[in-house]
C-alpha cells in the first residue's frame, strides 16, 4: 500500500499517457499532454495551498489577537478564499491617468512568472522532480532575480511618490538579503557536493535511526536561521515587510494597483513563499525525507508538503509576535550581521567536513560558530544602543 | 518549399519547433536591445535593455549553455539591471538633461565607434578561433556544471582567487566611499 502511494503520481501520470496512446493519439500531442499535467498539477497544487493559507493566515491571526477571524462563509469561514476570490475579479481595475500603461500592465505579469518557475526544480518526492537540473539551486536564484525587476515596474509605472519609495526599499532589502540567502544555501551544497535539490535531500538520508537533516548540525542550524530570515524578507514578509508599510508608505509598489492585478501580486507573493519555504525544507529540512527511518511508510510528497506547511505555518507565527523593523535597522541587519555570519558558517561547514563529520567536526563547527556569534552580536548591540526616542510631530 | 517544411513537420514536430524556437530569444534580444536605443524615456530604456539581459540567458539556455544563462540571469538582471535603474532613480534629472544636451553632437558618434571597435574585435575572435567552422558544439551532458566547477578551482584557481581580490578591492572601495561621504 505504502509503494503504491509513493508511486501513486507517477502512475496516474503513465495511465492517462496509456490510454491515450491506445486512442492513437500521436507522440508529440503526448508529449504536451505530460508536460502539461506535471505543470497543472503544480500550478493547481500551489494555487490551492495559497486559497488555504489565505484563510488560514487571517484565522491564525485572528486567533493571536484573541479575536475570531472569518468564520461566515462556510464551514469554519473555510469557503472565504472563494469569496475574496469573486469580490477581486468583480473590483474596478483603476490604472492612474498619469501611469505608464504598458509598464503598469506588465508588473504583476513579470511578478507572476518567476513565482511560477521556480516551482520547476523542487524536489516533491522520491521521483517527484518535474525538471532534473544539474545546478538547481543556481536556477531558483537566477529566476527569481526577475521579481525585484518586476517591483521596479510596479512602483516606477505607478507615477506615485509612495510607489516609487516603497519599490526602492523593496529592492534595497531584497538585494541586501539576497546575499546571506545565497550562502547560507551554498553551506547545504558545498556538504553535499552538488547544486541538484535531489542529490542535496538524498545527501540527507538517515544517519542510524536519526535524520540526517543539515539542521541538526550546528553549522546547519545556523545556516538555515540565516536562510529562514532571509526568506521572510525576500518575500516581503512581517517583520520585513516595511516596503508595504501601510502605516507610512500606504502600500508601497502596492498603492495604485486594484482588483485582479493587485490579487496577482498577491497571489505571486505567496506562491513565491511556498517556493522559497520549500527550498528551505530541501536544504535543510532533509526535504522529503521521512523525519524516522519507521516513519518511512507514509509517502515521501506527504512528508515534503507537511514539512512546507510546517515552515509557512511559522512564518504567520512571526508576523503575528514581532513588530515591523526600521529600514536603517534592517539594512544594517543584513549587512553587519547575517552576512559575516554567514560567511563564518561557510567556514564552520568546511571544518565539519574536514573533521570527518563526526563528533570532533561537531565541536568545531560549534565553537566557531558560537565565538562568530558571541563577537558579531556584542558589536550590533554596542552600535545599536536603545536611546530614548523624541517624538516631533506627536504626543 | 512550404510542402517541404510540412513534411519536416510532419515527421520530427518537436525538432522542427525546436529550431524555429531556438530563434525566438535571439528576435527578443535584438529588438529590446534597439528599443533600449531608441527609447527617449530613460527608465524604459533601462526596461528595455533588462529585457534584453534576459533573452540573452535564454539565448545561452537553449543553445546548451546552462551555467552561463543561470550567471546572465542572476548577475545582469539581479545586479546590473537593478545598479542602472538605482543610477537613474538617484541622480538629479536636471543635471541628467545638462549632460544629456552637451553630448547631443558627439553621443552619436562615439556609439558608431564603440559599435564599430566591438564588432571587429568580435570578427577578429572568431575568425582566429581554433574550432573549425560547422563544429558542432559539445552536447550539454560532456560540460556539466560539475566540470565547470572543476576547472574553476583546478587549473583555473588562480583566476578565480585573483577575481575575489578584485571583487574585494571594489567593495572596500565603496565603503570607504559611503563613509567619507558622512
Amino acid at each position: 500500500m505504502s509503494e503504491f502511494l509513493e508511486t501513486a503520481p507517477v502512475w496516474l501520470k503513465d495511465w492517462v499517457l496509456g490510454l491515450l496512446a491506445g486512442f492513437g493519439v500521436p507522440g508529440w500531442i503526448l508529449d504536451l499532454v505530460a508536460a502539461g499535467m506535471v505543470v497543472g498539477t503544480c500550478i493547481g497544487i500551489f494555487l490551492g495551498l495559497f486559497a488555504l493559507m489565505s484563510v488560514m493566515e487571517r484565522k491564525i491571526l485572528a486567533r493571536c489577537q484573541n479575536r475570531y477571524g472569518p468564520n461566515r462563509v462556510g464551514p469554519f469561514g473555510l469557503f472565504q478564499p472563494v469569496a475574496d476570490g469573486i469580490k477581486m475579479i468583480t473590483k474596478e481595475d483603476i490604472v492612474p491617468a498619469a501611469a505608464d500603461r504598458v509598464v503598469h500592465f506588465l508588473a504583476p505579469v513579470v511578478m507572476m512568472v518567476p513565482a511560477l518557475l521556480v516551482l520547476a526544480i523542487l524536489p516533491y518526492g522520491r521521483d517527484l522532480v518535474p525538471v532534473q537540473l544539474d545546478a538547481g539551486i543556481l536556477y531558483f536564484f537566477a529566476v527569481g532575480a526577475g521579481t525585484e525587476v518586476a517591483v521596479f515596474m510596479a512602483g516606477w509605472s505607478s507615477n506615485n511618490k509612495y510607489s516609487v519609495i516603497g519599490a526602492m526599499r523593496a529592492i534595497a532589502q531584497m538585494i541586501s538579503y539576497e546575499m546571506p540567502l545565497v550562502i547560507a544555501a551554498l553551506t547545504a551544497a558545498m556538504v553535499s557536493g552538488s547544486l541538484a535539490p535531489q542529490a542535496i535531500v538524498e545527501a540527507q538520508g538517515p544517519a542510524g535511526f536519526l535524520p540526517g537533516w543539515y539542521v541538526f548540525t550546528p553549522w546547519g542550524f545556523v545556516a538555515a536561521l540565516i536562510f529562514y530570515t532571509c526568506a521572510l524578507a525576500e518575500s516581503n514578509r512581517c517583520p520585513f515587510d516595511l516596503p508595504e508599510g501601510e502605516s507610512e508608505l500606504v502600500a508601497g509598489h502596492l498603492t495604485e494597483y486594484s482588483g485582479f492585478k493587485y490579487a496577482t501580486f498577491f497571489m505571486a507573493e505567496y506562491i513565491g513563499m511556498f517556493a522559497i519555504c520549500g527550498l528551505f525544507v530541501t536544504l535543510f529540512l532533509g526535504g522529503w525525507q521521512a523525519p524516522l527511518p519507521a516513519l518511512g511508510f507514509v509517502p515521501s510528497w506527504v512528508w515534503f508538503f507537511a514539512k512546507v506547511c510546517a515552515v509557512a505555518g511559522s512564518m504567520v507565527w512571526v508576523r503575528a509576535t514581532l513588530p515591523r523593523l526600521r529600514i536603517d535597522h534592517m539594512l544594517g541587519f543584513a549587512w553587519k550581521f547575517l552576512l559575516p555570519m554567514g560567511f563564518v558558517t561557510f567556514l564552520a561547514a568546511a571544518c565539519w567536513h574536514y573533521a570527518g563529520r563526526g563528533p570532533a567536526g561537531w565541536l568545531a563547527s560549534l565553537a566557531i560558530v558560537g565565538a562568530a556569534y558571541v563577537a558579531l552580536s556584542a558589536n550590533f548591540s554596542r552600535r545599536f544602543s536603545l536611546e530614548r526616542r523624541v517624538y516631533q510631530f506627536s504626543e | 518549399m512550404i510542402q517541404n517544411i510540412l513534411n519536416e513537420l510532419a515527421a520530427d514536430p518537436w525538432g522542427v519547433a525546436g529550431k524555429w524556437f531556438a530563434l525566438a530569444p535571439a528576435a527578443v534580444l535584438l529588438l529590446a536591445a534597439a528599443a533600449a536605443v531608441v527609447a527617449r524615456n530613460l527608465v524604459r530604456a533601462a526596461l528595455a535593455l533588462t529585457l534584453s539581459f534576459m533573452a540573452l540567458g535564454v539565448l545561452f539556455i537553449s543553445l546548451g549553455a546552462e551555467f552561463l544563462g543561470f550567471v546572465q540571469l542572476m548577475v545582469y538582471v539581479g545586479a546590473v539591471a537593478m545598479l542602472i535603474v538605482f543610477a537613474i532613480l538617484l541622480t538629479r534629472p536636471d543635471r541628467l538633461r545638462r549632460t544629456a544636451t552637451a553630448l547631443r553632437g558627439a553621443g552619436p558618434a562615439a556609439g558608431v565607434v564603440i559599435g564599430l571597435v566591438t564588432l571587429g574585435g568580435l570578427l577578429g575572435v572568431i575568425s582566429t578561433s581554433p574550432l573549425a567552422a560547422g563544429t558542432k558544439c559539445a552536447p550539454a551532458a560532456t560540460a556539466p556544471v560539475a566540470r565547470i566547477g572543476e576547472v574553476l578551482m583546478g587549473s583555473h584557481v588562480a583566476a578565480l582567487l585573483a577575481v575575489g581580490v578584485l571583487l574585494t578591492a571594489a567593495l572596500v572601495g565603496a565603503a570607504i566611499l559611503a563613509i567619507e561621504d558622512k
